[in-house]
């Protein structure tokens, strides 16, 4: 086991209605680190996080806190909070009630109660809001009311289920740098769950890929962005032209017809790979000039680039350029050395 | 605003038979059965303050009853999946849906001294016990009678309670009993007091359930105004004047149960 770690799951594994939804998990989360669960709906990443709530109980595995096996020990006993999908206030207290619950339960005293309820009042920017019932806040304030709720408690760990979901995107984008705002200056653990990539990209210092109760790759965003594991990975963290290729010896690798030098090696001598390029690594060249040549099927505008999709070989391959050109043309395409991630072949699909 | 004339037809109808029965209750409490002013009728209620006080007893004994057995029940079914409740709201209903009188018989026919209970506690060597005709009998029929208008407001106000509200106050260290205390009985308040009010005000003016259960010893006020109109009594201004002060004396307690969660929005509830 990891010593740096506050949270261990070990074997973890949850049946729903005899149908498993983890299976044999194992994680080590960090203290202090902002982690990130994420995939798609029906993963077990918020699952994952009821375990370490307490709400859920695991057919098998174990859970540590600090090293201490914690199966078994209710939610009221747990030395974590958490941040509610839909925030999950309480509509009988107004703002300042809310946050007080939890250190009226402790029975702390009035006056630090009222010190630290304006303390978590002022960091989530919320000052002079206490009195307000809960049904008067909007969206992004009740987020921030269920979130001054949680750390007012000086959890060492704080988990969040979907915590943005429900805001628009603009809100979205500065609760984003809000919590990690909160998370360095609480110098706590965040485990986060999304399904939303970009989210999870932007705020983490490590991500956790989920698919049907398993982890399919953990690393930093750049980790996840760059080397993707697997082409389910490389699909969902951002948009990818995965293709079919082999790889001829170490540092080179055919597909689409040609030889590609590359950055990856360890391969058996023309073991069949998948190839991930992102969009925005595919150069536009002249016809002639480029290793692939295809026919630009649609253009359409997306603000700070042009998605083109080309057609060559069979494959229609996605590319996003600060210039656009016209549907119809013939455009020769490359990609640099270390834009080309190379992925051991996955069975399914 | 189309619509706004569509209500028309319900204000004339409270008009014509709310308001002016209500009037004629009125005129009639304050007139002797000739037609003069007189504030005797109202004067003389005071000669029943035992009625009225049983009957006030009676009732809240009833309404107490009906909240210690409904609450936990209406939780537990609140808490149950889809099915089941809907299953528990059908049984709840079901015995509603035959009437009235038949299901109070019902009860003296088991209550009574040669009846159902007695007969097989012979059997055992027990009894008989005196149930029929007395003041148990009365609060046991009002009970069951009024169980499912306790059950079913307190059932509908706790299904809104979500469950994520109450995993957030586990969340924030609170045991079952303060997850009891400081939450769902709180949000449960606006269910209580329609409940209270549901099963108080037609035990408070029953008489067929004294009549049926609880004999002649135990007239409440409602065999009272009964007596007074249909009996040998016969005495309608008497009458009507215990009817007003019964009302008043409903709306007073009713006025002050409210007091305690005035504050509070009462979504979907009926006072």
């Amino acid at each position: 086991m990891n010593e740096n770690a506050i949270i261990s799951l070990r074997g973890i594994r949850v049946d729903y209605d005899g149908e498993p939804v983890l299976h044999g998990l194992d994680l080590d989360i960090l203290d202090k680190e902002f982690i990130t669960f994420l995939g798609p709906s029906g993963c077990g990443k918020t699952t994952t996080l009821r375990i370490i709530g307490g709400f859920i109980e695991p057919l098998m595995g174990d859970i540590f806190f600090q090293g201490q096996r914690i199966n078994g020990v209710p939610p009221y006993k747990r030395q974590v909070n958490t941040v509610f999908q839909r925030y999950a206030l309480f509509p009988h207290l107004n703002v300042y009630e809310n946050i007080e619950f939890g250190l009226k339960i402790s029975k702390l005293p009035e006056k630090e109660r009222r010190q630290r309820v304006e303390e978590a009042l002022e960091l989530v920017n919320l000052r002079g809001y206490g009195l307000r019932n809960i049904n008067q806040m909007s969206g992004g304030q009740q987020q921030r009311v269920a979130i001054a709720r949680a750390i007012v408690n000086q959890p060492k760990v704080l988990l969040l289920d979907e915590p943005l979901g429900a805001l628009d995107l603009k809100l979205r984008k500065e609760m984003q740098v809000e919590l990690k705002r909160i998370q360095q200056s609480l110098e706590i653990t965040f485990i986060y769950v999304t399904h939303d990539q970009e989210e999870a990209l932007t705020m983490s210092d490590r991500v956790v890929v989920m698919k049907d109760g398993e982890i399919l790759q953990t690393g930093t965003p750049q980790d996840i962005y760059n080397e993707p594991q697997n082409a389910f990975v490389a699909d969902f963290i951002g948009e990818s032209n995965i293709i079919d290729g082999f790889m001829h010896k170490d540092y080179l690798v055919e597909f689409a017809n040609d030889l590609f030098p590359c950055v990856d090696k360890g391969f058996a001598p023309m073991e069949r790979v998948q190839v991930v390029v992102r969009p925005e690594d595919i150069l536009i060249l002249p016809a002639e000039k480029g290793k692939i040549s295809g026919v630009v099927e649609s253009v359409i505008f997306k603000g700070v680039h042009y998605e083109m999709m080309v057609e060559a070989l069979g494959y229609h391959w996605m590319i996003h350029s600060t210039m656009s050109v016209e549907p119809g043309t013939v455009i020769g395409m490359d990609v640099a050395p270390e834009n080309i991630h190379i992925m051991k072949r996955t069975e399914e699909e | 605003m189309k619509f706004k004339h569509a209500a028309l037809p319900y204000m004339v109808w409270s008009a014509v038979f709310v308001l002016v029965p209500l009037g004629l209750v009125a005129v009639f409490a304050f007139t002797t059965q000739d037609g003069a002013f007189t504030i005797d009728n109202i004067a003389r209620v005071s000669g029943y303050t035992p009625v009225f006080m049983r009957s006030v007893w009676l009732a809240i004994l009833a309404t107490a009853i009906c909240l210690v057995i409904g609450y936990p029940l209406a939780y537990l079914m609140s808490r149950m999946s889809g099915v089941r409740q809907r299953t528990m709201v059908m049984l709840i209903m079901l015995p509603m849906w035959i009437n009235f009188l038949l299901r109070t018989y019902a009860w003296m026919t088991l209550l009574e001294n040669n009846g159902v209970i007695n007969s097989l506690l012979r059997l055992l060597g027990l009894g008989p016990v005196r149930m029929i005709n007395t003041q148990g009998a009365v609060v046991l029929g009002m009970v069951y009678n009024y169980l499912p208008f306790m059950i079913l407001p307190l059932y509908s106000i706790m299904t809104k309670i979500d469950d994520r509200i109450i995993e957030a106050a586990q969340d924030l260290g609170a045991n079952p009993f303060q997850v009891f205390s400081r939450v769902i009985f709180p949000l449960s308040v606006p269910g209580i007091s329609t409940g209270v009010t549901m099963v108080f005000v037609p035990a408070i003016s029953t008489f067929i359930i004294s009549r049926m259960l609880g004999g002649g010893s135990n007239m409440l006020i409602g065999d009272l105004i009964d007596a007074q109109f249909l009996g040998n009594a016969y005495n309608p201004n008497l009458g009507a004047a215990i009817s007003m002060v019964l009302m008043v004396f409903i709306l007073l307690v009713m006025s002050i149960f409210n007091q305690f969660d005035d504050s509070e929005e009462r979504e979907g509830m009926l006072i």
